[in-house]
This record gives C-alpha cells, sequence and structure tokens, in this order.
C-alpha cells in the first residue's frame, strides 16, 4: 500500500447562467415543424365563428369582411381544382385560414388583442461584446471564469478548503469573498461532479455545480477578472487539458 | 286564422254572453309573439344557447375531407417521419452518452474523496431527494423579457 501523502484539497464552483430564450432551431428541427403545423392544420376542424361572433353584431361583420370567401359551387361550371365542398364558409378539402380583423390604428391600441412587440434576443452586450455582462449570448448558457492574479490562469473559481465545512458551502461562500454577497445562487447538489489533479502542486480539485439567479459578480478586490462565457468560447480561454476534463460537465 | 281562434268564433257567434267575451279575451294572449317564438323555432334562447355550444363541440358540418395520399406523397410522409426519428435517437444516445460520462465522473470523484478524506464524504453524501428548484429560477422563453436580468439582489439577514 502507498503511503497516504495529505493532500490539499479545493472546492471549485462551476457557476451558470441559465438560458433565458429557447435554443435556435436546426435547419431540419423547423422544416419539419413546418410540416406538422400544415399537416394539423389541413385536417383541424371548421372554426365555429358563429359561437364567438354574435348574430347581427358589429364584431361578427368586421371578422367575416376580413375572411377570404371559397369559391362557390355553381351549376354548369367545370372546376379544375375539384368541384367546391363548403360547409360553414370553409372549403374541406383545403386548411382554414382564420383571420383576425386588424385596427386601423394600432399605435393607438390598448386593447388585449394588440399585437404583441417582441423584445431583440441580440442585446446592448452582444453587440459590445461585453464579456462581463450577464445579458449576453441569451440562448446559451453562460459560465463564470475569473482570474484571481494577472498572472493566473483562466479558471472556474477555485477555494482550498481548510475547515469542517462541506466542499459546497466552502465553494458558495468563496463566491462571496471574491465576488461580493449580492449574489442570488443555488446550489444544483452537494456532491462534486468532477475530480481533477493539478499537476503542479498535487491538490485535488472537486467541482460543484451552481446556477446564479438574481444578482450579480461584482469583483472585491482590484486584481481579480471575471468573464460570462459560454461553452465554446471558454475553449479559447482556458488550457485544452483543463477544457477536454470539463468540457461534458457543460451546456450549451 | 288558427283553428283555436276559429273555433271560439264559432262558439262566441252562438250567444253573446259577457263571461264568454272575457273568456275569449284571456284566451287570444296565447298567440302573442314572444322573444322564444320570434325567430320561427319553438325553443326557449337558454335552449337556442345549449344547442350553440354542443354544436361546437360536435364534429358534424367541422370535419375537413379526408387526407388521401397518393403513393407518392405516402412515402414522402414516411421518409419524413422516419428523418424525424433517426434525428431524434440520435440526440438521445448524445444525451445518454453525455449524462453516463457525468455519472461516472460524480462516482470517481465520489471514491477519491471517501479515500482521502471520509469525514468530508460523509458530508457531501447526505440524500438531497425532494430538493426542489427555487422561486426565482427562470425558464427559457421564445423572446426575451423587458427586464433581462435582476442586478438588484440583498441577501436575507439570517
Amino acid at each position: 500500500m502507498a503511503t497516504k501523502v495529505p493532500q490539499t484539497i479545493r472546492a471549485a464552483l462551476i457557476l451558470a447562467r441559465s438560458p433565458i430564450v429557447v435554443p435556435d432551431l436546426t435547419k431540419f428541427e423547423s422544416q419539419y415543424i413546418k410540416y406538422k403545423y400544415e399537416l394539423e392544420k389541413r385536417l383541424m376542424w371548421t372554426f365555429p365563428a358563429y359561437y364567438y361572433f354574435k348574430k347581427g353584431t358589429m364584431s361578427e361583420y368586421k371578422f367575416q369582411i376580413a375572411q377570404k370567401k371559397p369559391i362557390s359551387k355553381q351549376p354548369g361550371v367545370w372546376y379544375p381544382q375539384g368541384i367546391p365542398d363548403i360547409r360553414h364558409g370553409r372549403e374541406r378539402s383545403t386548411k382554414q385560414e382564420v383571420i383576425i380583423p386588424k385596427d386601423e390604428n394600432p399605435a393607438n391600441d390598448t386593447s388585449i388583442s394588440r399585437p404583441v412587440v417582441k423584445n431583440s434576443i441580440i442585446t446592448k452586450a452582444d453587440e459590445s461584446n461585453d464579456t462581463t455582462s450577464l445579458e449576453r449570448q441569451l440562448r446559451k448558457t453562460l459560465y463564470l471564469l475569473v482570474k484571481i492574479k494577472p498572472n493566473d490562469e483562466w479558471k472556474f473559481p477555485s477555494f482550498e478548503v481548510n475547515s469542517d465545512y462541506a466542499l459546497h458551502e466552502v465553494a458558495e461562500s468563496g463566491l462571496r469573498d471574491i465576488g461580493g454577497s449580492k449574489i442570488n445562487t443555488w446550489t444544483v447538489s452537494r456532491k462534486p461532479v468532477k475530480v481533477l489533479k493539478d499537476k503542479n502542486d498535487e491538490s485535488l480539485e472537486f467541482f460543484i455545480k451552481s446556477r446564479i439567479l438574481t444578482g450579480e459578480f461584482v469583483p472585491k478586490m482590484k486584481d481579480i477578472e471575471f468573464k460570462w462565457l459560454t461553452r465554446d468560447e471558454i475553449k479559447d480561454f482556458v488550457k485544452k487539458d483543463y477544457y477536454d476534463n470539463t468540457e461534458f460537465l457543460l451546456d450549451k | 286564422m288558427l283553428p283555436i281562434q276559429r273555433s271560439l268564433y264559432i262558439r262566441n257567434r252562438g250567444s253573446l254572453n259577457p263571461f264568454c267575451l272575457s273568456s275569449f279575451l284571456t284566451l287570444i294572449t296565447r298567440g302573442k309573439r314572444t322573444k322564444a317564438n320570434k325567430n320561427g323555432s319553438d325553443i326557449s334562447p337558454q335552449m337556442q344557447r345549449v344547442v350553440t355550444q354542443l354544436s361546437v363541440m360536435s364534429a358534424r358540418k367541422k370535419q375537413p375531407k379526408m387526407l388521401k395520399l397518393s403513393n407518392e406523397d405516402l412515402i414522402k410522409h414516411q421518409t419524413i417521419e422516419t428523418a424525424w426519428s433517426i434525428y431524434q435517437d440520435k440526440l438521445n444516445g448524445q444525451r445518454t452518452s453525455k449524462l453516463k460520462k457525468q455519472y461516472f465522473a460524480i462516482e470517481e470523484a465520489m471514491n477519491k474523496l471517501r479515500q482521502i478524506n471520509p469525514k468530508l464524504f460523509d458530508k457531501c453524501n447526505i440524500d438531497e431527494s425532494g430538493k426542489i428548484f427555487p422561486m426565482e429560477l427562470r425558464i427559457p422563453t421564445d423572446y426575451p423579457p423587458r427586464e433581462i436580468w435582476h442586478y438588484n439582489y440583498t441577501p436575507k439577514k439570517e
């Protein structure tokens, strides 16, 4: 049996910011979804407008005006596309397009049915490529990388375990020591997800996963640098060995 | 003239009894136009509403024509579905292999910790089943919210 060497234990924190916007669809995914959507529309029942609009009201009139009328069946006429089969104002052999009548002045519209104004997915931080911002790359997961001293390497924040505290407690309190207490995180588990042996000082680094919910990382010391990076961006900042050993812990 | 009115007319012609006239006047109100029979139907507005609501749920007159695919279209459809299931299998395989890798990494880390520091291992090896997600954790949406990130957080004092 080998003699036991007292090893220093370190607790590293993989702090993630979850994606704020859903991931982009691939070309195949969006094509398949469109195909299924069209198929579903073709097989959908006719919209019962008589249920939603009372007969003889202004809203019924506006709705009926906005609809595209199908070609009706006339005696003695030849229809190359097939004889029209209309029920409840819908051509049964095609999908039904229900058009919602729009107001003339959409800017003044304050009703609940006004069109939704969508916020841009590309933010100011994306345009200026501000890697210290949490509002970047909304579709992807961001991870916190720090550099404690100017000559250090970029790493996940890592802290030495001296006391009797558990690994996740050391990692979380260490994060607050370097990044201020105004940060709200949620530790995924007390169990370490990975152990890495440091080549220089033979210390063992145990990784703990955590997620930032609110607040921000504000470095307490002058020398500390930090970056919020996606998995693919981390590749360019850390050593290849370090990346290969931690890459499978990270999400897209 | 309605048959009931005609019979009353005949009966009244026989005698000029004032009692008969009053009964005639009360009976004639039965022919009055009410909200229920205005449109010619015999059901009340409440009943009509029920009929409309039921017709919304019924398939009668609302079902489109059956989709009849040609042989070529059928093969196209089957190809698309097969491609999708192959794609899903590929994604599942990637996910499973990644999870396996992560599981073995956890196992390795825990075994290592048990070897070098059993005290610390016991602290990590506490059952966490029943742990719930925090309320603040956001679910990704199609578009970002107006305020993308909440910066002003102050920890609760214990």
